[in-house]
């Protein structure tokens, strides 16, 4: 697959990660890319995905929520694009947790922004934008040639 | 690709089994099992993890829990997790906090 552009609506509820999860992973297949990049780029998609179904729709009193998910292969870059119409919230812009926390053992680490961190971790390139009333939550991976 | 969980306790070790996607939608049924396990303080908890395809922060918040409530002394063990997961272990510095084996007891 060389060049391609897909999108599919998700109902933005916990039961849908899966089948988010699965779109990505088949996508990304079809694409060329390796276990790694689809694993990082299903767990950026998972994270993202349940910071908007669980605090973006529901602070903004939208019980209908949908989430779509973009997808853009060309020149070999995996593009993955979150677009939802939930509260505008930058992910990019949440604490996280830094290298001492990191270090810190368990017993004294406080639980939070653990999984925006690991979404930024697991691809390439992790952007923002908020455009016409839609939060765009966007991920990248290169295709390796291999 | 649906999430299991099964626990059982044998003498001071306490053992839960994970297959399939560990996500939001399917910690909650996690979290009822380490809350069962706690309240009988377990000095190790072993976790098989040989067939856990994927876990989210989600599942990561459950373990660093389980840890506070057993305390220090407690030892978690991570039984044969797939190379994904020890990527994310590493990422969150978790690897320090627990000890990977390929089985159980070695």
């Amino acid at each position: 697959m060389k060049k391609a552009t897909e999108s599919r609506n998700f109902i933005a509820s916990l039961d849908s990660l899966e089948p988010m999860r699965d779109f990505v992973s088949q996508k990304g297949s079809e694409a060329g890319l390796n276990k790694k990049q689809i694993y990082g780029l299903c767990l950026a998609v998972d994270e993202i995905s349940t910071n908007i179904i669980l605090y973006g729709y529901q602070s903004s009193g939208i019980t209908d929520g949908v989430i779509s998910i973009k997808i853009n292969f060309e020149n070999d870059i995996f593009v993955v694009i979150l677009e939802d119409k939930a509260t505008p919230f930058n992910p990019l812009e949440a604490r996280t947790p830094d290298e001492n926390e990191l270090g810190l053992p368990l017993e004294e680490r406080k639980i939070g922004g653990l999984g925006i961190m690991m979404a930024k971790e697991s691809v390439d390139e992790f952007r923002y934008e908020f455009k016409d009333g839609k939060n765009l939550n966007i991920f990248s991976v290169k295709a390796l040639d291999n | 690709m649906s999430f299991t969980v099964d626990s059982k306790m044998i003498e001071n070790v306490a053992r839960i089994t994970l297959t399939g996607a560990l996500d939001s939608s399917t910690a909650p049924l996690l979290q009822e099992e380490v809350m069962k396990i706690i309240p009988q303080n377990p000095k190790e908890l072993v976790m098989d993890v040989e067939h856990l395809d994927f876990m989210a922060s989600a599942g990561l918040r459950i373990i660093i829990f389980a840890k506070q409530k057993l305390g220090t002394q407690a030892k978690l063990v991570l039984v044969k997790p797939q190379d994904q997961l020890i990527e994310t272990l590493k990422m969150t510095g978790l690897i320090f906090s627990v000890v990977i084996v390929d089985k159980y007891p070695e």
